[in-house]
């Protein structure tokens, strides 16, 4: 089946609305919001862990702000509670920021409890933003959200291991390990969504940039940063390089598979034909739809 | 109630482009932006081919997924169905280009003009307010208004129909109520085949392609 | 969306669209503070104009063509005496004053040397654009021109090789038809070879297929690459480029061979048509030796009987023996015959197409014998033969069946068998000039142009009246009196107005750079003017026409912006454009394409907004051109006369203008607006400028019954001079002869054309022979190479118009190279790859548009693009099949017996990393 259009694409495109900028709220304010999670959860250091969670997603928001077509309205993201996800997204950022704020300034564990939750509800927010763009099949796809949250703890894991690297010259082995784990979920959900996507419900266009981002992301961004964690259990000497070099990939393997999601993979729905029309005194034929077969 | 939609009838749309013209001068849109367009789609493989035009634009969804995800409520939704924007509100987040499957909201980031240059005609009908906003197909609803203040029927008389609907030298698009049984929307759905565009979306969309007669 | 400011001072205002021939169409300008923003329909128009008062898409286009920062806006005057396309002409802006003072200086010369050179040639050429639409943009400059005396028409900007050329000639011969269509509003069965009337039909015709589909119409449509029009149709037949004769005679065969002869409309065939004249041994009819009158032979009294016999029922088939008979040959030969075998020309045509059957044909055009047996026998079946129907009060017989045809197909070689073969399946189902069937639509041969039925009268062997140059030994215009000596080698064209444009206006430029053999070699034209014209793009071999376009030694063109043409132009004159002057024009009634209204009248292009810049409305310019030349009294004499449309005087009235001085451009056109109005109530009602203005438009009822020649014809017990040609067959060997005596020999294969019955000869192979004579391989340029119209960017200077490239862009192809996708994939190219496209002639370059739906051996390049000048267009680096076409020397090979070519050529496809480094925008 092949389907021609003209300058008015009536196939499935790549979505050009949304460039690196606000793929860049997803991958640096996913990965602040997971440095929160993993790092109250590991007990890093509140106060380092704190800023660098702030400084990701205000890098994140800031790209975004830089992105939307009227930013000195930008308050108004704040008016549509009751349905949207990105007012919610926004509200969330807020109380991370507010509850991240309290933690630093009260050195309290309550408030950076509640940031944690609030950066639970941002990622969540975040994986939701997508599966509500209707016009976009990829990112409508349920599956988004455990992926979402998975690489987000990944990326968040990572940063935790390098932050306390930096702070400590130390790599906590339980933090490793809870690395290793959440490289494993998140590889699960990636193949999961790849499965997914690749059954039929993306453009052929979309399953191509799958399938070109599977072997490199299972291969240098799980596989062998798992190895490298396993190898640091039985090579003690060698522990500190592996690790944060599995830190590394981890983290690298979440943005480039944000990357690709917001981006290269995001093709429009495109249009659908269930039957092509009588013409006078013709029949009715079979119908089409670009760019899916 | 009223609930106002359009119908494309495939049967008829030669492609002329005549309504995207009609649109685009009516609406005053810049360069590239086209609320309304046809389609040219070419079905099978030589020589059993067909080539199908169809109309498209926003479809008034009755879930609109543009509206549930729009951050500021710019996005709305009028009590005849009319899907609208409010360009003093809206942020040119672009979310809701994403959310709409049939690609009928655009956004320009500075005011463009056909040869570079502000023509007089183009001059005159500069508006910074649709600048960094999203816009798309208000189906007309200004001169909808204006007709309906005057007494004058939508999909009836020209006056308080839709640019493109009047300018279709086919006779391919009607406009009407579709909760008034007797208006020319009504009766052609009555009286043929037709299907929805990404129905299964949810989106509940509002222009209605025929493609047979009534069986 | 508007801006929210309320405008103080928004009016609409009711003009016209005239841009291409099937306009005009009705419009409004929207005017907000004197600024024009908007195009929208004319709804006062519903239920007058077919289309409901809706223009197409390039009218949409006219706010942008207003405004256009690109426009001439003062008079120029070339500074760089040297011509060429890499050339400066240093143009600089001069007062009006100067630039007619000038061009008036240069034709005051000319007139008093004479307005024939020394060849007897006029020393004045003049180019106007596409179809005859300019007349409607010109104002009063018809009046001057025909005040000036005579004027060489023949260097055409794309006449004969780029309009439906000897549908024009033939059409008009045979049933005033100088543009043919189907009787689209009763309609049941159409086949189209090429015709792609949704693109080029404009409104009327799209919204009549339109309805006809919705009620049930079936279309096939037979054409090498799948247009919009096939698109639109029932079926989609691809077909080989160029044989489309074959596949119209294998429909013949089916019905003429295969199917009872009862099942055809006897009646229409024995009584309207020349099919029962006896046709003798020699090919000539066998006429009453007293008489002279052709002889049928009567089944009553078993007898030979001259053709208006009352009461004679005459054979169609048979062989019959008529004792004594005369026939007349060329030259005025008359031969006596005794004891002569005879047959009905009917049975001639019977036998001549028994060859060609639909499995014969399969070979030749690639279309499956079952398919053109199937289409053959629907057409058949759809024909209603014996049926009628009432139109306005009048029964008429009822044939909703039609074969219509498509430019390359009716022009060009090949094209005359195609003209007759869909004529002559008209004809045998009764189908011709009646409801539902095949009509012409209008006259532009004979006269009035505006009522193609007015122009019928009875002429020689009970046929209509024709208009042929003559061929005869004494009467042959052996001298041409033009530069494409039209009435020297084409007698269909005749001489009328339209005549010298419509001759093979090629030849114009191809002989004034070679003449072939025992011609004189024509001389250039000492001052021409353009209009509305691009011949330098729209014309075969633009880099060589450009060329010849730069040695013309003095050029005055009404610009609109610069262009590839006027970049050789001496002056240049803007004129006030489309929506910034005034005319009056005739609409409805029966007019080009499908523009036959059940009303007619009158609409008005007014001054929707000042004019731009120094733009000056052409009756303006006219008429100076005319004050500075002494021609005053006699250009106001021509608009008296009519040449403004209508005459100023008639029956009851006199709206003539005074002689002696110059009128104002609004005097006159309230004179015509007057005059107009009082010629279509008889005097009743007489509508002024100002009315007008509000208005727009005046119309009066027009019957429906006028649409069709038949009744016509019945009225004057004339017959269709078909199918049989004997009068073609006499003055092509009347024609050789003429030639042969001057040594002419390279008009040989076209006069082998003239056949009174056709044969199918190999009429693609003519453009491989043509490879061959250019010095190429054939087997180099494996591919056809065709063109296609797009609704949206042609004509009316569209190309400049950045909306409508913008809407064109929404089509498939537009700008670019379309080729089979499986012809792609051999070639190694993808969407949007550049493909270079060479033939022997030249090459283009444009981006690949890999489709479905278009033959495997067959390319196609829409539009006429390949701008170096022209703003805006330049920078698009778009292909243009004018880059391949050739006008060398064999064009003359490639050209037929009417004078008409072809936009086909044969060519080579390759992938080429980018546009030409010369053509990068």
């Amino acid at each position: 089946m092949s389907v021609i259009a003209g300058r008015a694409v009536s196939g499935p495109r790549q979505q050009a609305n949304w460039d690196w900028r606000a793929a860049c709220n997803f991958i640096a304010g996913g990965a602040g919001a997971g440095l929160l999670i993993v790092g109250d959860i590991a007990g890093s250091a509140p106060r380092p862990t704190v800023l660098l969670a702030g400084a990701l997603i205000g890098f994140g928001l800031a790209c975004v702000w830089l992105e939307i077509g009227r930013p000195w309205r930008a308050l108004n993201v704040f008016l549509h509670l009751r349905t949207s996800w990105m007012t919610r997204e926004a509200v969330a950022a807020v109380l991370v920021y507010a509850f991240c704020g309290g933690a630093v300034l009260l050195g309290s564990p309550v408030p950076l409890r509640a940031a944690t939750l609030a950066a639970v509800a941002f990622v969540y927010c975040q994986a939701r933003i997508l599966t509500a763009s209707r016009g976009i099949p990829a990112w409508r796809e349920p599956l988004v959200v455990p992926l979402i949250l998975a690489t987000s703890l990944t990326e968040g894991a990572g940063l935790t291991l390098l932050l306390s690297f930096t702070l400590a010259r130390a790599v906590p082995a339980s933090a490793a390990w809870m690395l290793f784990g959440l490289l494993a979920a998140r590889w699960l959900s990636w193949r999961l969504y790849a499965a997914r996507l690749n059954s039929g419900t993306v453009p052929v266009k979309a399953r191509a940039v799958v399938d070109a981002l599977d072997r490199p992301l299972s291969l240098a961004f799980h596989g062998l940063p798992a190895a490298l964690i396993l190898a640091a259990a039985v090579l003690p000497e060698a522990a500190g390089a592996a690790v944060l070099a599995a830190a590394l990939l981890a983290v690298a393997g979440g943005w480039l598979l944000k990357s690709r999601l917001v981006t290269r993979m995001a093709f429009t729905q495109g249009v659908v034909l269930p039957i092509t029309p009588v013409r006078g005194g013709g029949l009715s034929g079979p119908g089409a739809r670009p760019g899916w077969q | 109630m009223t609930r106002y939609a359009m119908i494309a009838d495939l049967r008829r749309c030669v492609g002329c482009q005549t309504c995207t013209a009609a649109c685009k001068e009516a609406n005053a849109t810049p360069p590239g932006v086209q609320w309304r367009r046809v389609l040219d789609i070419e079905v099978g493989e030589y020589p059993a081919v067909r080539r199908v035009f169809i109309p498209t634009g926003c479809q008034h969804c009755d879930q609109p997924p543009c509206m549930e995800v729009c951050p500021t409520r710019a996005t709305g939704k009028r009590a005849d169905g009319i899907v609208t924007i409010d360009y003093e509100l809206c942020i040119g987040c672009s979310y809701c280009a994403l959310a709409c499957p049939y690609d009928a909201r655009f956004k320009v980031d500075t005011v463009e003009f056909a040869y570079g240059v502000a023509l007089d005609s183009e001059q005159a009908r500069i508006d910074e307010k649709r600048v960094g906003v999203a816009t798309k197909c208000t189906f007309c609803a200004d001169r909808l208004d204006a007709g309906l203040a005057t007494g004058k029927v939508p999909g009836v008389d020209p006056e308080a129909t839709p640019v493109c609907v009047n300018s279709c030298i086919a006779g391919a698009l009607h406009f009407g109520d579709l909760d008034d049984p007797e208006s020319p929307v009504s009766l052609l759905l009555a009286s043929n085949e037709w299907f929805r565009m990404h129905e299964e979306l949810g989106t509940g969309p509002n222009i209605y392609y025929l493609w047979d007669k009534g069986r | 969306m508007a801006t929210a400011t309320i405008k103080s001072d928004t009016r609409r205002v009711p003009t016209y669209c005239y841009n291409c021939v099937a306009g005009p169409d009705l419009l409004n300008v929207l005017v907000e503070d004197g600024v024009a923003t908007t195009i929208e329909p004319n709804h006062a128009g519903a239920g007058i104009h077919p289309a409901d008062g809706r223009p197409c898409v390039r009218a949409y286009g006219l706010v942008q063509k207003t405004y256009n920062p690109h426009r001439v806006l003062a008079p120029m005057k070339r500074t760089n005496p040297r011509k060429g396309r890499d050339q400066d002409p240093g143009f600089v802006p001069i007062s009006w004053d100067e630039a007619l003072a000038t061009v008036a200086a240069k034709l005051n010369d000319i007139r008093a040397r004479g307005l024939l050179d020394e060849q007897g040639l006029p020393r004045v050429a003049a180019t106007f654009g596409h179809g005859g639409t300019p007349a409607s943009y010109m104002g009063t400059l018809p009046a001057f021109l025909a005040a000036w005396g005579q004027i060489d028409y023949s260097l055409g900007s794309g006449q004969g090789v780029k309009c439906t050329h000897s549908e024009h000639l033939y059409g008009e011969f045979w049933h005033r038809g100088f543009t043919v269509a189907s009787d689209t509003v009763h309609s049941r069965y159409i086949v189209s070879c090429g015709a792609n009337v949704e693109v080029t039909g404009g409104v009327c015709a799209v919204r009549r297929h339109a309805d006809a589909r919705s009620r049930g119409v079936k279309r096939v449509q037979i054409e090498p690459h799948l247009s919009v029009t096939g698109a639109c149709s029932a079926e989609w037949v691809p077909i080989k480029p160029k044989t489309d004769a074959a596949f119209l005679f294998a429909l013949l065969h089916v019905l003429l061979c295969d199917v009872p002869i009862e099942r055809l409309d006897i009646d229409f065939l024995r009584d309207r048509t020349a099919a029962p004249y006896l046709v003798g041994a020699e090919g000539y009819y066998l006429r009453a030796s007293d008489s002279g009158k052709p002889l049928m032979w009567d089944t009553r009294s078993n007898a030979p009987v001259p053709f208006d016999h009352p009461g004679a029922v005459p054979a169609l088939a048979g062989e019959f023996t008529v004792a004594a008979a005369v026939s007349h040959h060329a030259d005025g030969e008359v031969i006596r015959h005794q004891d002569a075998v005879a047959r009905p020309s009917f049975a001639a045509l019977v036998e001549a197409m028994r060859a060609h059957s639909p499995d014969w044909a399969a070979s030749v055009c690639d279309v499956p014998a079952a398919t053109i047996r199937r289409i053959a026998l629907e057409y058949l079946d759809n024909a209603c033969i014996g049926q009628s129907i009432e139109i306005d009060g009048r029964r008429l017989p009822y044939r909703p069946v039609a074969v219509v045809l498509g430019k390359t197909v009716n022009n060009g070689w090949g094209a005359f068998e195609c003209c007759w073969a869909r004529t002559v399946l008209a004809t045998i189902v009764g189908a011709l000039e009646v409801p539902g069937g095949l009509l012409g639509t209008t006259v532009r041969l004979n006269r009035p142009h505006e009522n193609r039925l007015l122009s019928v009268k009875p002429g020689e062997d009970g046929f209509m009246n024709c208009t042929f140059n003559p061929t005869g030994l004494d009467k042959w215009i052996g001298k041409p009196t033009g530069r494409n000596a039209h009435r020297t080698l084409v007698p269909h064209v005749g001489t009328g107005p339209w005549s010298q444009a419509l001759g093979p206006t090629h030849l114009a430029w191809m002989f004034m750079r070679e003449a072939p053999d025992h011609w004189p070699q024509p001389t250039m034209p000492e001052l021409w003017f353009a209009y509305r014209t691009n011949p330098a793009i729209s014309f075969w071999q633009s880099e060589r026409l450009t060329d010849t376009i730069g040695k013309l030694p003095y050029i005055v063109a009404f610009a609109y912006t610069l262009d590839e043409t006027n970049h050789m132009a001496d002056i240049l004159l803007p004129e006030a454009t489309d929506l910034e002057s005034t005319q009056l024009i005739r609409i409805g009634g029966t007019k080009f394409v499908e523009q036959h209204w059940a009303h007619q009248g009158v609409v008005l292009r007014q001054k929707v907004v000042e004019p731009r810049g120094e733009a000056r409305d052409f009756t303006w310019i006219a008429t100076q051109l005319a004050e500075r030349t002494g021609l005053l009294e006699a250009y106001n004499e021509r608009i008296n006369r009519g040449s403004a449309l209508v005459p100023l005087k008639g029956e009851g009235y006199d709206f003539s203008l005074p002689t002696d001085r110059v009128n104002p451009a609004e005097a006159i056109w309230d004179a015509v607006c007057k005059a107009a109005t009082a010629e279509l109530t008889g005097g009743a009602e007489v509508r002024d400028l100002a009315w007008m203005k509000r208005s727009g438009f005046f119309v009066v009822p027009h019957t429906r019954v006028d649409w069709y020649l038949y009744p016509t014809m019945v009225e004057q017990g004339l017959r269709f001079e078909l199918p049989y040609q004997e009068r073609l067959l006499r003055i092509g060997e009347e024609l050789k002869r003429r030639l042969h005596g001057q040594g002419i020999h390279w008009w040989d294969r076209q006069l082998d054309e003239y056949r009174a019955l056709p044969e199918w000869h190999d009429v693609p192979g003519l453009w491989i022979e043509a490879v061959r004579a250019a010095g190429g391989d054939p087997a180099d340029y494996p591919l056809w190479g065709i063109t296609t119209k797009s609704m949206q960017y042609s004509t009316g200077a569209n190309v400049g118009i950045p909306l409508m490239d913008e809407v064109a862009g929404n089509m498939r192809g537009h700008g670019r190279v379309i080729l089979n996708a499986a012809t792609a994939r051999s070639l190694g190219v993808e969407r949007d790859d550049w493909v270079e496209v060479r033939s022997t002639a030249g090459v283009t370059r444009g981006r690949a548009e890999p489709v479905q739906g278009c033959r495997p051996d067959t390319i196609v390049i829409p539009g006429q693009f390949h701008h170096w000048k022209t703003p805006y267009a330049k920078d698009l680096n778009f292909p243009s099949l004018n880059r391949l076409t050739t006008m060398s020397r064999e064009a003359l090979a490639l050209t037929d017996a009417t004078g008409s070519g072809a936009d086909v050529v044969r060519v080579s496809v390759r992938r080429v990393d980018g546009p030409f480094a010369g053509d990068r925008a």
